[in-house]
């Protein structure tokens, strides 16, 4: 990487791997005491070559690497792979099995929500409060995970023709009592983190993403509905049951940090909207279609766009007519929000104890952007 | 003065939370129960094996083996926890359900060979208080109107 | 003094000696002891000691119980109190990485210093009506305000002399940071001098007698507060440590037993400027006050509102997040300076129309 040149007040200073609040990247910053003049991401950390991988499974074996690539919202990358899956080999999935993925979806994306609440909390160090209270309503959902598929992280709930296996007795009824608490535990947050005047000083007018500049960078997920534009590839190209549930695209018109911890917030509420709807209403009938693990998939190249947590996500696949898949390309969200995030330097004034408060607001997961 | 009750409001709600009753699970003294489709060690039972090796075949990562037993004519499955996923495709694809999930995970090991689980040792599942010696009490979560608890169901 | 008589009386070299040293000895023992045991155990050094072991293990047991989960809990019984002392020892235990291109003698005596010259402010503050360790008289509150002066000098040299860019930005916040919370304080204390009518200390607790000086000076006590959380570097104005930002600040090259002594320095500027912050507010070491008069004085009512000081300041760990730079120079400045200078104007408001 070329130093700067002989501005010799600028320094250099390497956000690095070996720090409290970095992640698993590198994140080199130019700046002259507060005021940081360039961002540069140096991604690649934790590389495993999961394309490859891929192509030396079958297409079924190929749902358990796919899904290690984010641990706490793994069913929003899952099932963009079983999709593919299911139109390679050409299975019309049962109306139950596609509410029943909608529902782990929905709980993953609240998994994901709350895990980045809590480190935007700990980013501005408010950690005592909010970030161990996240980490403790998650219990809540993992406990539900767990009766359902049998895992709490990494679920592989998911077959090319519909899910593993249906509800256990009485789970409708336990769907609905982690609803009610979740919805009487974010009246908390929302009093003692959103309104809280600090972490408003914070939050406010730092950062700020304009429209036009969203679109032009290729921004997306809630980064780009925290500027108040209204895209959602669940409603774009509908999957799973998206189509029959009653739900809405949330956006702010802030284009702030803040703008985008609300956009996250108001998408929990809808999330707990979804899963109540789907615990009362879903229709009865089977959850599998009929599927051997040892039949070769047809030749095809077929693209499936889903919505994960942190924004779209695509995957490419092309067989050939053996077992394996010849080639499966990801293209995920965390690599397009951190080619904004470099480029937020020039857009907006960011000082050096912005910097973790921003990179928790466009949320990254480098696992799933080193793939 | 609003911006008075506005600085004083979070310090309202978040100082109740001091007592209120913590939410570790004590572990080893105390030991979470987990549910019945929890994905722990497997075990295997000998009379309904059938000798097909689906379950080698459909493994994604290559674990399962079959091999040779003494004393008995067909090759059985051996799993090597060094690479095995939990996965759960040949617990879901054995025609015969000789391959079930229990609720052992504690299999810790000292050196890595000894995490390779030969036949017979997987048809034994050792009991909880033999692997964890100082467990006292069985517990398990549910809600509440404020908070999630953990409650004891059963000494042990 | 018989004794010496009598040495002196026998005319022997060694004889002389003796009885001088043991003249010496029962005088120390029967009169000069009692400054010596304060200055060791109450209110000096053992305080200061104890104080920060203690508060370290209630922050992290309390923090624990506001994050819904237990502190310590295995080292010492169910309440973990052995914990504390099983890091301090840990601490000694472990090595101290010196770099090479430091200065190593100052590297070395920086967070010594920045955690024991606070400390010698504690010799002004009066623990009972007899009970000043330096009884100053009327220099009493300009000296403590000048030995916490000196206290900003020492984490800026620490963050400058450990050759490391992230020092070095921990630093110049120090810098920032204690220049905007100095003037506020030095203000709202000069308005409690003025209402009481004398610097000393003892004088301003008495003067306290028929109502603490809170109720009149509200404003006072409140930016007198914030200044307290300010100048001992606590959250949420824990700017120069910022964990998240800055690896550790200017405490990051420090490792082994030089890391332990720069967290006790936070305790240790706790307890000074909480305990000022006592005397000049809250009435010092005066019991209730119940129809005008005061019910008790002794040292116990001292250390129970020292207490619940300490407690208030815990709390507002969890509650607030941290300010950036340029805001805390914004509340310092904009808020906290015209705010004292009121309570100034206030006070000598009422001091002319004789109301006290």
């Amino acid at each position: 990487m070329p130093e700067p040149k002989i501005e010799s007040e600028i320094m250099r200073i390497s956000w690095g791997p070996q720090h409290p609040m970095s992640g698993q990247t590198r994140i080199l910053l130019d700046t002259d005491g507060e005021k940081v003049h360039k961002i540069i991401a140096d991604i690649g950390y934790t590389h495993r070559g999961i394309e490859k991988v891929l192509e030396n499974r079958t297409l079924i074996g190929g749902i358990i690497p796919i899904e290690r690539m984010n641990m706490v919202d793994s069913s929003n990358i899952g099932i963009g792979y079983v999709t593919a899956c299911d139109k390679t080999y050409g299975l019309e999935v049962p109306e139950r099995a596609q509410w029943i993925r909608s529902l782990i979806c929905e709980m993953g994306r609240i998994n994901s929500h709350l895990y980045a609440f809590g480190l935007q909390a700990e980013a501005t160090a408010y950690f005592p409060a909010v970030f161990l209270w996240t980490t403790i309503d998650r219990e809540v959902l993992l406990d539900l995970f767990e009766e359902l598929t049998g895992a709490r992280w990494s679920y592989n709930h998911f077959l090319p023709g519909g899910v593993f296996k249906d509800f256990p007795e009485g789970f409708e009824a336990k769907i609905l009592e982690a609803v009610q608490y979740l919805r009487r535990r974010f009246k908390d947050y929302w009093n003692a983190m959103i309104e809280n005047p600090m972490f408003e000083m914070r939050c406010d007018n730092v950062a700020i993403l304009e429209p036009k500049d969203a679109i032009r960078l290729g921004a997306t997920g809630p980064v780009l509905r925290g500027s108040g534009i209204p895209i959602d590839m669940r409603k774009e190209e509908p999957y799973a049951a998206y189509n029959s549930l009653d739900w809405e695209v949330i956006t702010e018109d802030a284009c702030d940090i803040m703008a985008r911890t609300k956009v996250r917030f108001h998408e929990i509420g809808q999330s707990l909207n979804m899963m109540e709807q789907i615990a009362k209403e879903i229709p009865e009938g089977e959850t599998r279609a009929r599927f051997s693990p040892f039949s070769r998939a047809p030749e095809g190249e077929h693209i499936t766009r889903v919505e994960n947590s942190r924004g779209e996500m695509s995957i490419h696949m092309w067989t050939d007519g053996t077992t394996n898949p010849y080639r499966v390309k990801i293209m995920p969200p965390s690599l397009r929000n951190m080619y904004v995030f470099e480029r937020l330097a020039e857009l907006s004034e960011i000082v050096v104890a912005d910097i973790p408060v921003v990179v928790n607001s466009i949320d990254p997961w480098y696992l799933d952007s080193d793939r | 003065m609003s911006w008075i009750i506005k600085l004083l409001k979070p310090i309202a709600i978040v100082a109740p939370y001091v007592l209120r009753n913590s939410q570790t699970v004590a572990y080893p003294t105390e030991r979470l129960i987990f549910k019945d489709r929890y994905r722990g060690r497997h075990q295997f039972f000998f009379e309904r094996c059938i000798n097909c090796s689906i379950c080698a075949r459909v493994c994604h990562s290559k674990t399962i083996t079959m091999v040779e037993v003494e004393g008995k004519e067909k090759t059985f499955p051996q799993i090597d926890y060094n690479t095995c996923s939990f996965c759960g495709y040949c617990v879901e694809f054995c025609p015969k359900q000789a391959l079930e999930f229990t609720d052992v995970i504690e299999m810790a090991v000292s050196d890595r060979s000894e995490l390779v689980y030969s036949p017979e040792q997987l048809s034994i599942v050792p009991k909880i208080k033999d692997l964890v010696p100082r467990m006292k009490r069985r517990v398990e979560s549910y809600l509440t109107d404020k908070e999630m608890k953990y409650r004891k169901v059963k000494d042990v | 003094m018989i004794y010496t008589n009598i040495a002196l009386g026998t005319a022997s070299r060694t004889g002389q000696t003796l009885a001088g040293i043991m003249a010496w000895m029962i005088e120390f023992l029967t009169v000069n002891s009692k400054p010596i045991l304060q200055v060791l155990v109450l209110p000096g050094l053992a305080f200061t000691l104890v104080f920060a072991l203690v508060a370290v293990w209630f922050e992290r047991k309390f923090l624990a119980r506001a994050m819904l989960r237990v502190g310590p809990y295995y080292c010492g019984g169910r309440a973990g109190v052995l914990q504390v002392f099983a890091d301090f020892i840990k601490l000694f235990l472990k090595e101290m990485i010196i770099p090479d291109s430091v200065n190593w003698l100052f590297f070395a005596l920086m967070p010594i210093m920045v955690s024991f010259v606070p400390g010698l402010a504690l010799i002004l503050i009066p623990f009972d009506a007899n009970w000043v360790l330096w009884d100053i008289g009327s220099l009493g509150l300009p000296m403590f305000l000048a030995i916490m002066g000196i206290a900003p000098l020492m984490p800026i040299f620490a963050g400058w002399v450990s050759n490391n860019k992230y020092s070095f930005i921990g630093a110049w916040r120090v810098a920032y940071m204690y220049i905007s919370g100095e003037i506020p304080i030095v203000i709202c204390a000069a308005a409690v001098a003025i209402m009481a009518g004398s610097f000393n200390l003892v004088k301003i607790v008495e003067a306290q007698s028929n109502m603490i000086f809170a109720i009149p000076q509200f404003i006072g006590f409140i930016v007198f507060f914030i200044g307290v959380l300010i100048e001992s570097e606590r959250t949420p104005f824990d700017l120069p440590v910022a964990e998240t930002e800055l690896v550790f600040g200017w405490r990051t090259e420090f490792s082994g037993i030089l890391f332990g002594f720069t967290m006790m320095a936070e305790y240790v500027m706790l307890q000074a400027w909480s305990l000022l912050f006592i005397t000049l507010y809250l009435g010092g070491y005066s019991g209730p006050i119940i129809m005008g008069n005061v019910i008790g004085s002794h040292i116990f009512w001292l250390l129970a509102k020292f207490c619940a000081v300490v407690v208030f300041v815990i709390l507002l760990r969890c509650v607030f997040p941290r300010p950036r730079m340029d805001q805390m120079l914004k509340i310092g400045w904009s808020y906290l300076t015209p705010l004292a200078l009121l309570n100034l104007f206030i006070v000598l408001g009422l001091k002319m129309w004789g109301v006290f």
